[in-house]
């Protein structure tokens, strides 16, 4: 279990809706999101310590466009800025780590994603081994087919489990403005659709998707001042398993659990569980890995089979679960973000409401 | 008359990366119709390593001919090819492990596109194609009773470089506001943003004042001047990379347009010499007729006034604007 040097908290937070195609740039995209998180503190721009983005140039289709992304944070006069070529949920970890040196007090962090334009199916081949993988295409969707097709054949999962998932998510996204899709669906109806990857069908899969997502995080003393319900963000945790999905045991996440343990998940009551649940059969794994029963509502948002702008998503598990204890409907939980094909990246943080 | 048009062209990277001392025997292999695993203990990894998967250990290289046939042990079958697959045609990927192996290669199955005819257990044998360069796309799969007898010619020079080109197709519709910049260059006109904060003027627009943090839209937009005066110019000798079209040394410029506040830049001047320019000249853009104006180079990231709208900029005979009047606009 991590020892904080300073406690940390969600004091703002603003996500776009997940759009099917957001027809102006990525900068137009996020800078309503950071004009909002900026306003709820109220401070002055500039007076934000630190800046830092997730989001991913060759999705964008161009290069330096992180750069580009600068003009939507308010970078002028020059501020104190970083990137990661990750979600947004990395540099929510990049900022935590950063205010636990205490010299500074405040983080503004954000993420996006325009998966519209192009095809993340191709783009993302390119996480995979360059010489062995990615020169065969080897596509996150293909690599989400081998995990359902594993947890079919060890008898940990039926198709039927998989499209109960999507039936619940969908349900769940009904309440859920910033949701792509949504609805009541019958998994019968689900069970008839054809396969895009066998085993898996549509919607299984993710929607294709832009959006972005912003917050600011600050020290404890300068937290208080800023927020009457600061959200607190008690661990976060990032582990990797093997890129070779041939040398995984892909029913089993050990990264997902070792994550776990290390944030002290069960040290308390686990209320709420947002997972970055791009393809159904990772809720399975994930359930499983984090032990996780029926106690915890699992991504009552609807999670990303129901809005999945990649780089922004994983962001946007914390806020989802930041506003669910901010309403009061759980005093603790867990969100959960994702890179690289299959689960084989995991980011916990656990977070927990002001007491 | 010309028309706008959607976005639509492929971002392309060359990449070329070494092999090392045991994916370019493997790469070699696999060119001269023979998959290699690396021996690792008593067991043989193929895919090979340079280390062991579970100690990481460096492994010395020590490969060992495995397959041509093997086992499916996990697959999946894409229905939707992309366009990066090895197949245009529904085909399954599995996890192969070949016999002599210890672990399992994901690589293709072609079974004519019949999903049926995958399964668990399933025995399979490698092809090789026509062409190969020495990568791992050199290879195949078909179920065993479909393979064919295959001789290979083996190559001459050991493969220590492998070529990637990665590419991935960016399609959507210009945003609006590109869409009425590029429809006012197809009418001879320069439409500018005006920020609803600080009143200066951006060309072309953004959608957004990146000083102020405001989004900008059609109210916000103006017809700006076509003179302008060059506030910065550069000579570029053309490096022959990959996807470069320019051979001959040109000028390329600044020009801040009158009554605006950020010059337009990557404006190209062909009928002058990098000796003939000065910063604070005075230039007027010379129109193309307007069936001969085309915006096909401007896409929503790149493309400013292209010189498919423009036949030349020419001296309006002003005398120059003293350059320490344009230091605040010096890019």
């Amino acid at each position: 279990m991590m020892q904080l040097a300073e406690d940390v908290a969600i004091v703002a937070f603003s996500q776009t809706p997940s759009h099917a195609h957001f027809n102006d740039s990525e900068p137009a995209m996020i800078m309503p999101c950071v004009n909002s998180v900026v306003e709820q503190v109220g401070m002055d721009r500039h007076d934000i310590d630190f800046t830092i983005a997730g989001s991913c140039d060759y999705l964008s289709g161009m290069p330096f466009a992180f750069v580009m992304n600068i003009d939507a944070v308010g970078a002028w006069p020059p501020v104190y800025e970083s990137h990661v070529e990750m979600d947004g949920a990395w540099a929510l970890f990049e900022g935590f780590v950063r205010l636990q040196s205490g010299d500074i007090d405040t983080v503004l962090v954000s993420g996006s994603g325009k998966c519209s334009p192009g095809s993340y199916r191709e783009g993302f081949s390119l996480q995979t081994d360059p010489y062995v993988h990615a020169p065969i295409g080897l596509d996150p969707r293909t690599q989400a087919g081998f995990q359902a097709q594993a947890l079919i054949a060890a008898g940990r999962a039926t198709e039927r489990d998989f499209a109960e998932v999507v039936a619940r998510s969908h349900a769940n996204a009904k309440n859920n403005p910033y949701a792509q899709l949504s609805g009541d669906l019958s998994v019968d109806d689900l069970l008839a659709e054809p396969y895009v990857q066998q085993p898996l069908r549509r919607l299984d899969c993710p929607p294709t998707s832009d959006g972005a997502a912003a917050m600011v995080i600050a020290r404890a003393d300068r937290a208080r001042e800023l927020c009457d319900n600061p959200v607190w963000i008690r661990a976060i945790d990032h582990r990797i398993d093997s890129h070779h999905p041939t040398l995984r045991d892909l029913t089993d996440s050990p990264s997902a659990r070792i994550a776990a343990e290390r944030v002290g998940l069960h040290n308390g009551p686990v209320d709420i569980a947002e997972l970055t649940v791009t393809y159904s059969p990772e809720e399975i794994v994930l359930r499983d890995a984090l032990g996780l029963n029926g106690d915890t509502a699992v991504n009552p948002s609807g999670g990303p089979l129901t809005g999945s702008p990649f780089m922004a998503v994983g962001l946007t598990r914390v806020i989802e679960l930041a506003r669910a204890i901010r309403n009061g409907d759980g005093g603790r939980g867990v969100a959960h973000a994702s890179s690289g094909p299959a689960l084989q990246q995991n980011l916990l943080c656990v977070l927990e409401g002001d007491r | 008359m010309p028309q706008l048009h959607d976005v639509d062209y492929t971002l392309e990277y060359p990449y070329t990366r070494t092999t090392g001392p045991v994916i370019g025997p493997f790469l070699t292999g696999l060119r001269d119709g023979r998959i290699l695993g690396q021996r690792c203990g008593d067991r043989v990894l193929c895919p090979p390593m340079e280390f062991d998967p579970d100690t990481f250990a460096t492994l010395v290289p020590d490969l060992v001919e495995v397959g041509p046939g093997g086992e499916v042990e996990n697959w999946t079958w894409v229905a939707e090819p992309s366009a990066k697959h090895p197949f245009d045609r529904p085909f399954g990927f599995a996890f192969i492990k070949l016999d002599g192996a210890d672990t399992a290669l994901v690589h293709a199955v072609d079974t004519g596109g019949d999903p049926e005819a995958m399964s668990t257990g399933m025995r399979v044998q490698a092809q090789f194609r026509d062409e190969r360069h020495g990568s791992v796309a050199d290879v195949y799969f078909v179920p065993e009773a479909d393979a064919a007898q295959q001789v290979i010619e083996p190559g001459d020079e050991p493969v220590t470089i492998t070529e990637h080109l990665i590419g991935l197709r960016i399609n959507e519709p210009l945003y609006p506001h590109r869409a009425r910049f590029a429809q006012g260059l197809l009418d001879g006109k320069i439409i500018g943003q005006r920020s609803p904060v600080t009143g200066k003027v951006y060309v072309p627009g953004r959608g957004y004042d990146n000083m102020s943090r405001v989004l900008m839209g059609e109210s916000d937009e103006v017809e700006v001047s076509d003179v302008g005066t060059v506030v910065a110019f550069t000579e570029l000798n053309p490096v022959q990379y990959y996807g470069q079209t320019e051979t001959e040394p040109y000028v390329r410029c600044s020009i801040l347009f009158d009554g605006t506040d950020q010059p337009v830049i990557g404006i190209d001047i062909r009928d002058m010499t990098v000796d003939e320019m000065r910063v604070g000249m005075r230039m007027r853009c010379i129109w193309r007729d307007p069936e001969e104006r085309s915006v096909e180079d401007i896409d929503n990231r790149y493309g400013n006034i292209p010189e498919t709208v423009y036949a030349r900029f020419e001296l309006t005979g002003e005398p120059d604007v003293p350059a320490d009047q344009l230091k605040e606009h010096s890019w």
